[in-house]
């Protein structure tokens, strides 16, 4: 034992050193080294959640419920799909011949027309106020279903620009269930260990880095504390997991088939974090509030995500995990019917859509319906609380029974008042 | 013309205002002069009687999809083509008249956004530019194809014939190109300033071309784009040599609110005229004289302007715009709760005989 330690600090190094084991347990494949029954046991009850969020507003009429030929349709045409009646705008061909594993929702009425307070309502499920703030999704499901077997951080998200710890994420979970955002995917600086430092140094140095957390957390509320903490035993788990951001091994095939894109590229790196066992992965494409020059912007901006979507959903079916992960894809809101002088599409809340698929979601099928015109809904609104209950369902995890216990403040985890819709959920 | 008189001659004063609603596109005049016709976004080809008082519009012409952003027009048999986004390209006939008639249509001339047609100067053949990257000839008579281009790599968003019969292309990445009819490439012209990779968006491309009356001046309109979703960038126009491919001058015409220069064309007295569309909300009429450092006249008081079409007599001028407010996030409804579109405004300027 490390002379320095002392007793309460053996939870954080043995923390510390079972990620570090299982994480090189993950790297080596767990499947290896478990019985294959209970390795494939294993498989279907850890799940996982993609998170795919296109930042600013994916047209919902350049995509997922098209109205070609109506007043406000624009240039586009609607293609059939995979699953007969079923019909995706002309710019999302490859997403169309894998329709019968998806799901689309065509009737989400949400309530913030704006990026600045939208983004957060609907990625936190805009539950009712009750004075506190509310995790996202992402770090919901990092409490809520942990960080499993890998040692890797439960909440990752795959980003264009900087990298960090993005404790905001968790509200009053406390910044432990916060985002470890992989700046362009790249890993955080300094991730290989100087060829100067052994691992016996390299363990000494921890030691006493540990030692200077618990001072640290001494005077410090217990989140904080952990937080800190944590974010070393992150990196000491990435450590051994540079594989995840060495792209210069990636399959040139599934390189070609994602696209060499920004959004191809970080698609692939979610599908590898996934792989090694992480639970929730998101990914980021930015640049889609199209206001101005919106058919272009879509021509544009459709075949990328279509191209890196559809080999991701394929990849997980194919591999059989779409069956433990939850795959979502789905902006802040739609755009409006209408078009502006700009050629543009402004915000537009009131009936817009969003694509699913994965585990405890039925497949091959769309719910819900607008107008004619796609101004409004038609058959029953959803809100994004409905689709929280939904996707909870899907992880296995009631949102009717469970809450989050917010220092003795029972709180629920969707919005009370919403339920989950059943049309999508498999059983 | 010296650039007093010619201000003084094109002076912009109230217009007639035609309204389309939904919006038009692009508005031109057809070469007799009776007629302006226009496409846009409800797959209508909307036609006003120039020469009647009042210019009463008549009766549109349907069978189209998406939107029809291809026009062009062969005074010879009165002959008018229209194509769609859906690749659709239409042949009329006496388009004047109330009912005119389809000589002949191909339903799938393209697979996908036809951007631009142009008929040939001897009026044989018409030309085809579309999302699926090809440019097509076909004969104007019978629809039947002459001449494919090979598929480009990037996609074409405007072309214009020369009176000899060439074609300049202008392409999304901001190259222009010019060809002799049988496909062989002449000249590059390069104008990638008007184009951006933003993040995953390519933004901007060639938007408009234009060729003096002597075919030694090709003018290039677009944008210096700044980013991609809410699109802004400067309004650029480019003078090119045609006969050496040497950028001349470089016009930036506004701010980035201002955005694109969509539509462009020579006047027959030596001056460039220009429209733009902004992010939000602007839109400006400007005249150009080549060799002179700035504009000679910026008019701001129509909102986003699509196309601007000059009377085969030079003097009138009809500029498609867009109505006030036509952008927001809120719910626009009407007073019964219908929820509102937008307009085109196409404001017909009449200049002294």
């Amino acid at each position: 034992m490390n002379p320095l330690c002392k007793p309460w600090e053996h939870a954080l190094s043995r923390r510390q050193l079972l990620g570090a084991a299982a994480g090189v347990g993950a790297s080596l494949g767990l499947s290896n080294l478990l019985h294959p029954v209970a390795a494939e046991e294993m498989k279907k009850k850890a799940k996982q959640v993609l998170f795919i969020w296109i930042d600013g507003g994916m047209s919902q009429l350049e995509s997922w419920d098209p109205k070609p030929n109506t007043l406000f349709g624009g240039p586009f045409r609607a293609i059939p799909t995979s699953v007969p009646g079923i019909h995706v705008s002309e710019l999302v061909p490859r997403s169309a011949k894998i329709m019968q594993h998806l799901a689309i929702v065509r009737s989400l009425c949400t309530q913030d027309n704006s990026h600045s307070a939208g983004v957060a309502r609907i990625q936190r499920g805009d539950p009712k106020n009750r004075g506190v703030t509310y995790p996202y999704f992402g770090s919901a499901v990092a409490k809520l279903l942990g960080a499993g077997s890998s040692g890797l951080p439960p909440y990752v998200w795959v980003k264009p620009g900087s990298s960090g710890f993005i404790h905001q994420d968790a509200g009053f979970l406390g910044p432990k269930f916060g985002a470890v955002a992989f700046g362009d995917g790249k890993p955080p600086d300094n991730l290989v260990l100087h060829e100067s430092v052994t691992p016996a140094d390299d363990d000494e140095r921890n030691a006493l880095r540990a030692v200077a957390n618990a001072r640290y957390a001494k005077n410090r509320r217990k989140q904080v504390g952990e937080a800190t903490s944590y974010v070393y035993d992150v990196a000491r788990t990435l450590m051994k997991r540079q594989d995840l951001f060495d792209t210069t091994k990636f399959d040139p095939k599934d390189v070609e088939r994602y696209g060499t894109h920004e959004f191809g590229r970080h698609m692939l790196q979610a599908r590898k974090m996934l792989e090694a066992g992480v639970t929730f992965v998101k990914v980021n494409s930015y640049g889609w509030d199209t206001h101005g020059d919106n058919f272009n912007g879509h021509l544009s901006l459709m075949p990328k995500f279509d191209q890196a979507f559809a080999a991701m959903v394929q990849d997980l079916a194919d591999r059989s995990m779409l069956d433990n992960v939850l795959v979502i894809a789905m902006s802040e809101f739609g755009r409006t019917p209408r078009i502006n002088g700009h050629i543009g599409r402004d915000h537009w809340p009131e009936a817009w859509s969003l694509v699913m698929t994965g585990c405890g979601i039925k497949r091959g099928l769309a719910v819900g319906e607008t107008n004619a015109e796609g101004t409004w809904v038609t058959s029953k609104e959803f809100d994004i609380g409905h689709m929280f209950h939904t996707w909870f369902n899907a992880l296995s995890i009631d949102p009717k029974k469970t809450e989050y216990d917010n220092g003795g403040q029972p709180l629920p985890i969707a919005h009370d008042d919403c339920h989950a819709v059943k049309e999508l959920l498999v059983g | 013309m010296d650039t007093a008189q010619l201000l003084k001659t094109y002076e912009l004063k109230t217009p007639k205002v035609l309204t389309a609603e939904p919006q038009v596109s692009l508005a031109r005049f057809s070469p007799c002069g009776k007629l302006l016709v226009g496409g846009g976004y409800d797959a209508r080809v909307r036609r006003w009687n120039v020469a009647a008082e009042g210019m009463p519009e008549l009766p549109a012409l349907e069978g189209h999809h998406g939107w029809v952003e291809g026009l062009a027009f062969r005074a010879e048999g009165e002959l008018l083509f229209t194509a769609d986004s859906w690749g659709q390209i239409c042949c009329w006939s006496a388009y004047i008249g109330d009912k005119p008639a389809v000589k002949w249509k191909l339903d799938q001339a393209h697979d996908g956004w036809v951007r631009t047609l142009a008929v040939s100067p001897d009026g044989k053949s018409l030309a085809s530019c579309a999302s699926d990257r090809f440019i097509r000839i076909w004969s104007a008579e019978d629809g039947a194809k002459k001449f494919e281009f090979p598929q480009s790599e990037f996609g074409n968003l405007c072309f214009k014939y020369a009176p000899d019969g060439t074609l300049l292309t202008g392409d999304e990445r901001g190259i222009v190109r010019h060809w002799k009819a049988d496909g062989t490439l002449i000249r590059q012209f390069d104008a990638s300033s008007l184009y951006l990779l933003s993040r995953l968006q390519d933004v901007g491309g060639v938007f408009s071309l234009a060729l003096d009356k002597e075919a030694r001046t090709l003018a290039v309109g677009g944008t210096k784009p700044v980013n991609g979703g809410t699109v802004v960038g400067v309004p650029t126009i480019l003078l090119f040599d045609l006969a050496t491919g040497e950028q001349k001058q470089k016009y930036d015409l506004g701010t980035q609110n201002d955005c694109y220069v969509a539509d462009l064309q020579f006047h027959d007295d030596g001056f460039l005229s220009a429209v733009t569309y902004g992010t939000p909300g602007q839109g400006q009429l400007i005249y150009l004289k080549p060799g002179e450092p700035a504009p000679l006249l910026t008019y701001k008081q129509m909102q986003n302007c699509h196309s601007l079409s000059w009377h085969p007599d030079g003097k009138r001028l009809a500029v498609a715009a867009t109505n006030g407010g036509s952008n927001g996030n809120g719910r626009p409804v009407d007073k019964d709760g219908k929820y509102k579109g937008n307009n085109s405004p196409i404001h017909v300027f009449t200049f002294p005989a």
